[in-house]
């Protein structure tokens, strides 16, 4: 690999490749990311070039494995190039046909074909997926481009060239001054203006200085960083190299969550190549800014994606966060100046240096500017990784990308912004994606989470369901958030367990906001938020359970039975067998009975049931 | 034998306490879990007090203080799987083998985990064994794979039991 | 050469001097903020939060543990809001619900204004206020007690059951731990858990000026960084 000793290097380079990639014919880009790996796409891969081998097409059809798309749901999933031609749910079995079909013929293969769950017809070219239609893809389009494990591809498509630009023309402060035009905001949760924390720390006067990426996505439900930086880590490490640049640090940290193997190894991975080419290392691009990346894993710990968390872990100690009175970008790591930014706000940086701060700006509300990846799941018929620009409505994203309610069920809530955040009502969904708006309505954009829910789920169990999430994560240091989040969730329980009462509504509403107002970290400050949104949305909920000793969606055990509706019971058998609890009797044809003094109401006989013969009451 | 690992996991890393977790994620991928005279031997090479290290490794949940089992359940219950009922694959890992999160089955075989989230939120409910993942996983499927294991298991009991 | 900042405390000017806390301050001048963790002499963690005060800056009041904030020049701290109270009676009742077995505990929970405890009492033993483990490790360095676990798990235990390795027999963290002393009324059974609530007539000398220390023998109970006999633990 040659080193790259200055701009013009890098450009003739660029050029090379581009030229390079542009005589391929034919390109089979496969996804290779975590979800379509777990569907088996490495099994695909496989079979497709022993097929291109066999048919001797493996010089003139290029496969490129990618990252993730975004549509795990449809994995594996392929695209044909040219053609544009998608194809899902793609079995190893499918390689031959693939290949002597479409790569060789041009022939499109019918079944393997997307089908829009909203229409009902199906899709052929991957720009006219409706589900991609609907969104503004500006980062995650850049995916299917780009090899994770090639340099090259990213610097065929121009990356690092955003780099060149700033060594080359812009000094710090007017780099400082183009992110604070642009209006970006931190996309991993806080919302706190970039360009502020840039100039905060680019001021300190401290010789030695990091920026820190973190990718400890810790929010239950959320995977957009994991996409960004298993699919394009060139991209993180280009944005910190700007950052770096502008705010003077020497070394920056990619601090990867344990959970993800194959994000850490293919940063890793990355920062090597980079460091081959010389664009991380001493002087790079002939410049006289040197600057050099580690990758660190964290531990499992969802506090650890807090900032002076992650230091603490960084610096090999426990996850405890510690008092910000004075800013992590003046005594952060090792006590220097640090700047922390999530995955996403470093991915931004290299277009808006490229394309302008106006380019990004003219996206979005008055308040937050430029595109967002949320992690759009739940009872929606298509899930996935979804990128929109601020402003979107909700209604927008759950019912034109999403699809609207799966399974005939009414949409009730959706919750964003992780267990730091809340859930928010039908009627609110004309609300934008907005820092701002969001915040004021009880919830927040967050690192980007949405889950949908719909009349099968219960706001109460909700509540609890992230109050417990909370408590184990907890780092237990002090009193508000260790006792107050386990007395939160006593009371949700007893709520849940038919044992609540109304003055514990209001006990519950003030315990809330003094966990709120004086726990020492963000986790223990957001959280009430589950809680406090779902009384103040769903408060109906919360009293029939306290009154009417009801749940009304029927999933708190405590209020609930399970019995067999005769009408529907053909006597199969197959939840007296599945039944761990023994609750269920029966000869098989004859209507089957549920003894409720044995039934721990698990769920998992209505689970097995073809039929929807197990109701409750 | 077990000084010989430690020592190739330790070698570099004298006196750099900021290795700590690195060092116990090396420890855990190697021996499946964190042995105590393993804890003295960080203490002592790293230049950690013991407290410290035993500490650490008691925080993050990925370093385990007792062995797991041969095959680990790990149930997502992030909150996509949660919507979509990780909770009843959990009533079945647990009903079906007998032990409860962080325990291991009698024969050492078994052991499960109950994790918060693995990123693969579209795929859920997930349920993965040893960083496998098996999505959209119902009670049945996994009772089915948990079956299977058990079979080839006692199978390869009876393949190694010397013939007469 | 002790340098020396101005700062405003309920209105009252204050020298303080640098590197000092405005705890730490505020007791020096018989300001009265309930606090447990702290203990003069060594570091401050900022974990019961009892000690929270407003610091008013550009007109917004932020409210922190005091015992972590430094004195800075022109700094202006109120230690007795409203907002500061309720907040305080709320966190000083959890405490209580959580470990009323302890007179410091019940004196605290007194100072702050608990009247009922709206919570189910546990007996627990031990409310992680963390003088012990900073004891061990800050006065003779033995490094014998630390906090392992996390969470609701977080407990205080020795590096791997080895005591007579480490223990040097200084018995600071008994004399710190707030739950050596028995309420006035003997131990507390598990089940007959209650508020104490008698030293309420101590209070009412101090309800006229809430905030001003009047030397109580509430602070004897966890050694109130101004009663303590053991007044700096160097």
């Amino acid at each position: 690999m040659p080193h790259l000793n200055t701009k013009e290097d890098l450009e003739i380079m660029g050029k090379q490749l581009l030229l390079d990639r542009e005589k391929i014919n034919k390109t089979i880009i496969m996804c290779g990311g975590t979800g379509c790996t777990a569907s088996r796409s490495r099994d695909v891969i496989d079979a497709l070039n022993k097929e291109l081998v066999i048919q001797e097409m493996d010089n003139e059809v290029h496969v490129r494995v990618t990252g993730c798309h975004g549509f795990c749901e449809q994995g594996p999933i392929a695209v044909i190039e040219p053609g544009n031609i998608f194809y899902c749910h793609i079995n190893p079995e499918d390689a031959h046909d693939i290949v002597t079909k479409t790569v060789k013929n041009g022939e499109i293969i019918e079944r393997l074909l997307y089908t829009d769950p909203v229409s009902g017809e199906k899709v052929c070219k991957e720009s006219e997926i409706p589900f991609y239609k609907a969104q503004d893809r500006k980062l995650l389009f850049q995916n299917r481009e780009v090899n994770p494990q090639s340099i090259e591809d990213y610097i065929a498509i121009g990356g690092f060239t955003a780099l060149a630009k700033a060594l080359d023309t812009l000094a710090p402060e007017e780099i400082i001054r183009e992110i604070k035009i642009s209006g970006l905001r931190g996309r991993g949760g806080g919302g706190f203006p970039t360009w502020r924390k840039w100039m905060e720390c680019h001021e300190a006067p401290v010789d030695e200085k990091y920026v820190i990426c973190n990718a400890d996505e810790g929010d239950p439900g959320a995977y957009m960083d994991r996409c960004v930086l298993e699919g394009n880590p060139y991209l993180v490490i280009e944005g910190m190299l700007i950052g770096a640049y502008a705010i003077g640090a020497t070394r920056g940290y990619i601090y990867v969550r344990n959970e993800y193997p194959l994000a850490v190894r293919h940063a890793r991975n990355a920062v090597q190549q980079a460091r081959r080419y010389g664009l991380l290392g001493e002087n790079i691009l002939g410049s006289s800014f040197s600057f050099d990346i580690d990758v660190a894993r964290g531990g499992g710990a969802f506090v650890c994606g807090e900032s002076t968390a992650l230091m603490a872990s960084l610096e090999g100690k426990v996850g405890e966060p510690r008092p910000k009175d004075v800013h992590t970008v003046v005594d952060g790591l090792w006590h220097k100046p640090t700047t922390l930014n999530n995955v996403e706000t470093w991915a931004n940086v290299p277009s808006i240096i490229l394309k302008g701060a106006s380019w990004f700006n003219s996206k979005g509300t008055r308040g937050s500017k430029g595109t967002k990846i949320l992690a759009l799941t739940g009872r929606i018929k298509n899930t996935g990784l979804v990128e929109v620009a601020m402003g979107t409505t909700i209604r927008h994203i759950v019912y034109d990308i999403g699809g609207g309610a799966t399974n005939g069920k009414a949409i009730k809530a959706v919750q964003t912004g992780g267990p730091s955040g809340g859930c928010l009502s039908v009627d609110k969904f004309d609300l934008p994606v907005d820092f701002d708006v969001l915040y004021e309505a009880g919830s927040m954009v967050g690192s980007g989470g949405m889950v949908v829910m719909d009349e099968s789920s219960c706001m109460v169990d909700v509540a609890k369901y992230f109050l417990t999430f909370l408590q184990d994560e907890s780092c237990g240091k002090c009193v508000p958030c260790r006792l107050g989040i386990d007395r939160m969730l006593e009371i949700v329980t007893d709520i849940t367990e038919g044992r609540g009462t109304l003055e514990q509504l209001e006990l519950l509403e003030d315990l809330a906001d003094t966990v709120t107002q004086t726990a020492l970290c963000g986790l223990g400050k957001t959280a009430a938020n589950p809680v406090l949104s779902t009384l103040r949305y769903f408060r109906e909920e919360y009293e029939a359970h306290i009154i009417d000793n009801k749940c009304p969606a029927g999933v708190c055990k405590a209020l609930i039975e399970y019995y067999i509706d005769p009408e529907k019971c053909t006597g199969c058998g197959t939840c007296k067998q599945a039944c761990i609890h023994n609750a269920i009797t029966g000869e098989k044809k004859e209507v089957h009975v549920i003894n409720t003094d044995l039934c721990q109401k698990c769920g998992i006989c209505r689970s097995e049931c073809k039929f929807e013969a197990i109701q409750v009451s | 034998m077990k000084s010989l690992k430690m020592e190739s996991i330790l070698n570099g890393r004298s006196s750099q306490p900021h290795q700590l977790i690195e060092v116990l994620q090396d420890v855990q991928e190697t021996y499946g879990y964190i042995p105590e005279e393993a804890m003295k031997e960080i203490s002592e090479k790293l230049g950690v007090l013991l407290i410290e290290v035993y500490r650490v490794a008691s925080f993050y949940k990925a370093f385990k203080l007792k062995p797991s089992g041969k095959y680990v359940i790990t149930i997502c219950n992030g909150t996509a799987c949660h919507v979509r009922g990780a909770n009843l694959l959990l009533d079945q890992a647990v009903s079906q083998l007998g032990i409860k999160p962080g325990e291991i089955t009698d024969d050492g075989l078994f052991s499960i985990e109950h994790v918060n989230c693995l990123g693969a939120c579209a795929l859920g409910p997930i349920a993965s064994e040893n960083g496998n993942l098996g999505h959209h996983m119902t009670p049945a499927k996994l009772r089915k794979f948990i079956d299977s294991i058990r079979r080839k298991e006692r199978e390869e009991v009876v393949n190694a039991s010397p013939q007469y | 050469m002790l340098y020396y900042v101005n700062i405003n405390i309920n209105g009252a000017d204050i020298k303080a001097p640098k590197g000092s806390s405005v705890l730490e301050v505020a007791i020096e001048y018989g300001i009265c903020i309930p606090h447990l963790c702290h203990v003069p002499g060594l570091s401050d963690i900022g974990a019961c939060r009892l000690c929270i005060v407003e610091n008013i800056t550009n007109g917004r009041a932020t409210i922190t543990t005091s015992c972590t904030l430094k004195v800075q020049e022109g700094m202006i701290i109120r230690t007795n809001t409203d907002r500061i109270k309720r907040l305080r009676h709320n966190i000083a009742e959890l405490l209580v619900a959580e470990a009323p077995n302890s007179r410091a505990i019940q004196d605290i929970a007194v100072r702050c204004g608990v009247k009922e405890v709206r919570y189910p009492f546990r007996n627990g033993d031990c409310v992680l206020c963390g003088r012990c483990v900073r004891a061990c490790s800050e006065i003779w360095h033995a490094n014998a007690l630390g906090f392992i676990g996390r969470g609701k798990e977080r407990h205080v235990e020795r590096p791997l059951n080895m005591r007579e390795e480490y223990c040097k027999g200084c018995d600071y963290c008994l004399q710190l731990c707030p739950m050596t002393v028995p309420p006035c009324d003997g131990p507390m059974k598990p089940g007959e858990e209650y508020l104490c609530g008698k030293c309420e007539s101590q209070l009412m000398i101090t309800e006229d000026i809430p905030e001003s220390c009047v030397w109580c023998r509430l602070g004897e109970g966890f050694n109130c960084g101004r009663y303590a006999g053991l007044k700096t633990v160097r």
